[in-house]
């Protein structure tokens, strides 16, 4: 897998919040979704990625150059931000065409058709638009630049629900045209399980781990059994309901046990997305 | 949904097993013919919300075993599948889905006996209602 991009003991300190040391390789053709709870750190990684934070210590490489020293990888990397300040008084159009001449591979046509998909005024303010709609305006110069690394802040936070189902599909078409790479912080489920290969969890500022969808989809799983368990604790165990209910994060090393000890399964079940989220998120 | 897939996150079989398995037998029952179309790697991935790790695993089986041909620019098709192999897959597919009910039989604790008597019973409606159907 060729890389694009490589984020080596990347550290920030603003007032007394630390984010990092963070490693993680980020590779084409993949979709990578950054999850976290609100001040996790998401927000100031992605920054750093696009050299609008400047890291304390550590290096990031994008397409083969450093960040601080190189200046090619600003063709190839498009980044949709949280929230723009500055723009207001431009309409879409001149937001286009300021921005627009500026990346080489601009490709115009996929503007247009997805304005039209978007149903985005050109010639309103931004100022004057709803935040759903200067997010997919946003979103729409971010994709227009043709780049190959997008890196997107939470792009659905204020869409509504058949934008977000149209963003899925763009997405995905945008994914098949090159060789390309996501980047996607978001808080909806339905962007992990749709688009995400690999899931990269940070928490007060740290990167927990990066997995590839599935192999954490089966880290757990649920257990129902016949008789109460009346065992203090099960190897694997982070959750327990009416002694009848188990939670695992280690189905290997749980279900040993269970043989061993001959304790009848009634049932049992991978979780759903969320749950293995929050419990992930709560360090479990 | 492009492809009538459906996956069981709870079964032992592995994701890309059962993907590879049930594209198999779409093929093999004719319902895919040779040439068709199927979805890329990411928007299959997108339909059956899994990573496109496990759809590349499922794709790349399948071209080796020769059931789909990737044509680089236009996208990936059924290949033609000699007839031999396909008769070989349907009985396989057969005792794929005759393993999934002793499996559940056995989850509910079935003894050897109880399955057999279960299977014949089922042998015997279905026999029936197919000789029915043609009488």
């Amino acid at each position: 897998m060729k890389l694009c991009t490589q984020i080596e003991r990347v550290e920030k300190t603003v007032d007394d919040f630390t984010v990092g040391p963070i490693n993680l390789e980020i590779e084409l053709g993949t979709i990578t979704a950054l999850i976290g709870n609100n001040g996790a750190g998401k927000s100031t990684l992605i920054k750093m990625m696009m050299n609008l934070v400047k890291p304390d210590n550590g290096q990031l490489v994008h397409f083969g150059g450093s960040i601080k020293t190189s200046e090619h990888w600003k063709q190839e990397v498009a980044y949709q931000p949280q929230s723009v300040l500055g723009c207001d008084l431009l309409t879409g159009n001149q937001l286009r065409d300021l921005m627009a001449p500026w990346y080489k591979k601009w490709d115009q046509e996929m503007f247009m058709n997805l304005v039209k998909t978007f149903e985005i005024d050109l010639h309103k303010r931004f100022g004057k638009m709803s935040k759903g709609m200067q997010q997919k305006l946003n979103l729409v110069l971010a994709l227009s630049k043709n780049t190959k690394l997008l890196i997107l802040d939470e792009p659905t936070a204020n869409m509504d629900i058949p934008s977000k189902q149209k963003l899925m599909n763009i997405l995905v078409d945008w994914m098949e045209r090159d060789e390309r790479a996501i980047v996607i912080a978001t808080h909806h489920v339905d962007d992990i399980k749709k688009l995400a290969d690999y899931i990269v969890i940070m928490n007060d500022g740290k990167l927990l781990g990066k997995y590839e969808k599935e192999e954490l989809v089966y880290r757990y799983k649920r257990y129902w059994f016949e008789d109460a368990l009346g065992i203090e604790k099960i190897p694997g165990e982070i959750d327990r309901l009416n002694d009848r209910l188990l939670i695992s994060n280690d189905v290997e090393q749980t279900d040993t046990f269970l043989k061993k000890n001959e304790l009848k399964i009634m049932q049992s079940e991978v979780l759903e997305m969320e749950e293995i989220i929050t419990y992930m998120l709560s360090g479990r | 949904m492009e492809l009538p897939i459906k996956l069981s996150r709870d079964s032992r079989v592995p994701i890309y097993h059962q993907i590879e398995g049930q594209i198999k037998a779409l093929i093999v029952s004719g319902k895919l013919p040779a040439g068709s179309p199927l979805p890329s790697i990411r928007a299959l991935s997108k339909d059956l919300e899994i990573s496109v790790i496990t759809t590349r695993r499922a794709y790349q089986d399948l071209e080796y075993g020769g059931f789909i041909k990737t044509t680089q620019g236009k996208g990936t098709f059924v290949a033609e599948v000699e007839v031999k192999k396909m008769e070989k897959l349907a009985i396989s597919s057969v005792s794929e889905a005759i393993e999934k009910g002793v499996e559940t039989a056995l989850r509910h604790n079935y003894s050897v006996d109880e399955i057999r008597s279960v299977f014949e019973e089922v042998l015997a409606r279905l026999k029936d209602n197919d000789r029915g159907g043609h009488a």
